[in-house]
């Protein structure tokens, strides 16, 4: 078989006789053509690898001819090496700036072409391997964003459908992955006797691992509030579920209430996360004062032996609770200052009613005092009004 | 980038970090942790935490790992120096009381 097939365009019938000679023995299938229309033609009917052409030559120059090749997508991509008697650099400069891949000056050494010729052929077998693999890579890195895609809508299913409503609250959610999936979740579950769980999380990292140890987190809170018991029960079952099947760094900081509408008391644990805001009365919009529910607690994952702390708070009809997840404050800013807990509370002084417009004053606000920077993390906000 | 610097106190190892610890980061600290681990053998491995500016929940979830295996090996890991807003961190997560904690170098390498 070939090495390769190479078109020699030229005037000069001798020229064209010795290139043949020398490439032929070489082992290249050899093409032909006196002038540049010629050799059109016979692309027409063949596709050489490389072109070794002549400049002058009747009817249609070598440099009209490279200019059609390269100006051509489905021709751009073979060689093109100019045959040239205008020796020097100009001209060298010129025949490239045409598009040309390389230049040979005449008179020149059949063994000078040939090994020109025998390193462009090394150079289209690399940059033909490169395309391969290239294409190899594109269709993976595409089936793995069809993947993520999907995997990205089912995570979404995971989230509470919305307007979220339970029989003594109304919620609604923020989520904002930071690649396409992430390693937040939360879920509200209303209780068979009128009660309301409610848990929101944060797994450690981002992307697929994350996201797959966020969907655990989920079933393990689901499971433990089927059992029914309280939140310092739920965080020390999920503590001792995720222990169990995660990895040496895989953590999740998590926040458990249980709203007792009745004695109008949400008890709580903090599990390594984000402090959610209380704001009395926040239901009905306007300026407020935020209050901070305090505690703290170890990150759920570490080790299963570590004790939880309940705490307690009222949360009275009216009554509104913002929940969050870390990547909400922790954006650095070009003054390297992050918002945090304090400014969220700034944020939180005064927003509308209705738990939607109040999430989505909260990013907005948020985004605004971030700029230019832009959300690194996963973000989840939650807005839940206690009804009246 | 984390500025990482690491030196050996008898057979204690010191491993001082500067900068941000976050997820992009955490591969790095990763491998110098796991490398000064398993060529030095330290009796103590101190973390010098003076230089950082801020560490989430990844970082976290590294040195809770790295005092793992360190725990497992028979080894002993003490964090030094928490500048204020990684401190505040600790607490909110509790792993002021899950790590040993020192004000200083000398202290941790003392193990007091």
């Amino acid at each position: 078989m070939a090495k390769g097939v190479v078109l020699v365009v030229d005037d000069e019938a001798s020229i064209r006789d010795i290139l043949s000679f020398y490439l032929k023995r070489a082992g290249y299938q050899v093409l032909t053509a006196g002038n540049g229309q010629e050799a059109l033609e016979e692309m027409a009917r063949s596709r050489p690898d490389l072109i070794i052409s002549d400049l002058r030559m009747p009817e249609m120059s070598g440099d009209e001819l490279c200019k059609r090749v390269k100006s051509d997508p489905a021709t751009r991509d073979v060689y093109f090496i100019i045959l040239s008697a205008l020796d020097g650099t100009a001209s060298r400069i010129g025949g490239l700036s045409l598009g040309a891949d390389d230049m040979i000056p005449k008179p020149f050494h059949a063994q000078e072409v040939l090994a020109k010729v025998e390193s462009t052929f090394r150079l289209i077998a690399m940059q033909k391997e490169i395309k391969r693999q290239n294409k190899e890579l594109t269709a993976f890195q595409e089936r793995v964003r069809e993947e993520m895609e999907l995997a990205a809508a089912l995570q979404m299913g995971l989230l509470p459908k919305l307007p979220g409503e339970a029989p003594s609250v109304r919620y609604t959610h923020c989520y904002l992955p930071a690649s396409g999936i992430g390693g937040d979740i939360y879920a509200v579950l209303p209780l068979p006797d009128g009660c309301t769980a409610m848990m929101i999380a944060d797994v450690s990292g981002h992307g697929v691992t994350a996201a797959l140890i966020s969907a655990m987190v989920k079933t393990s809170f689901e499971n433990q509030v089927r059992q029914g018991g309280e939140p310092l029960a739920w965080a020390q079952g999920m503590n001792e579920d995720l222990c169990r099947s995660t990895l040496a760094e895989q953590f999740a900081t998590a926040w458990l209430g249980h709203l007792d509408p009745v004695t109008n008391h949400l008890r709580y644990v903090v599990a390594g996360h984000c402090a959610p805001l209380r704001i009395a009365g926040g239901a009905k919009g306007g300026l407020q004062r935020s209050e901070v529910l305090r505690g703290k607690g170890f990150m759920l994952g570490l080790d299963p032996q570590l004790p939880f702390m309940e705490h307690d708070a009222e949360f009275l009809p009216g009554d509104r609770l913002v929940l969050y997840t870390d990547g909400l404050v922790e954006v650095e800013r070009e003054d390297r200052t992050m918002l945090e807990e304090a400014g969220l509370r700034r944020i939180c002084a005064e927003l509308p009613a209705g738990a939607e417009e109040a999430a989505d004053a909260v990013i907005a606000q948020t985004r605004a005092f971030n700029q230019p920077a832009t959300f690194g993390d996963d973000v989840t906000l939650v807005i839940l009004d206690r009804k009246n | 980038m984390l500025n990482i610097q690491t030196r050996q106190e008898g057979t204690s190892s010191v491993v001082s970090i500067q900068g941000k610890v976050n997820f992009e980061v955490t591969a790095q600290l990763r491998d110098v942790i796991r490398e000064t681990v398993a060529t030095a053998q330290p009796k103590l491995l101190a973390i010098n935490l003076e230089g950082v500016s801020f560490i989430d929940s990844s970082g976290l979830g590294l040195l809770v790992a790295a005092r793992n295996s360190v725990d497992k090996s028979g080894g002993k890991l003490h964090l030094c120096c928490l500048p204020a807003p990684v401190k505040k961190t600790f607490d909110q997560t509790n792993l002021t009381n899950y790590f040993s904690i020192f004000a200083t170098e000398q202290d941790a390498l003392r193990g007091a």
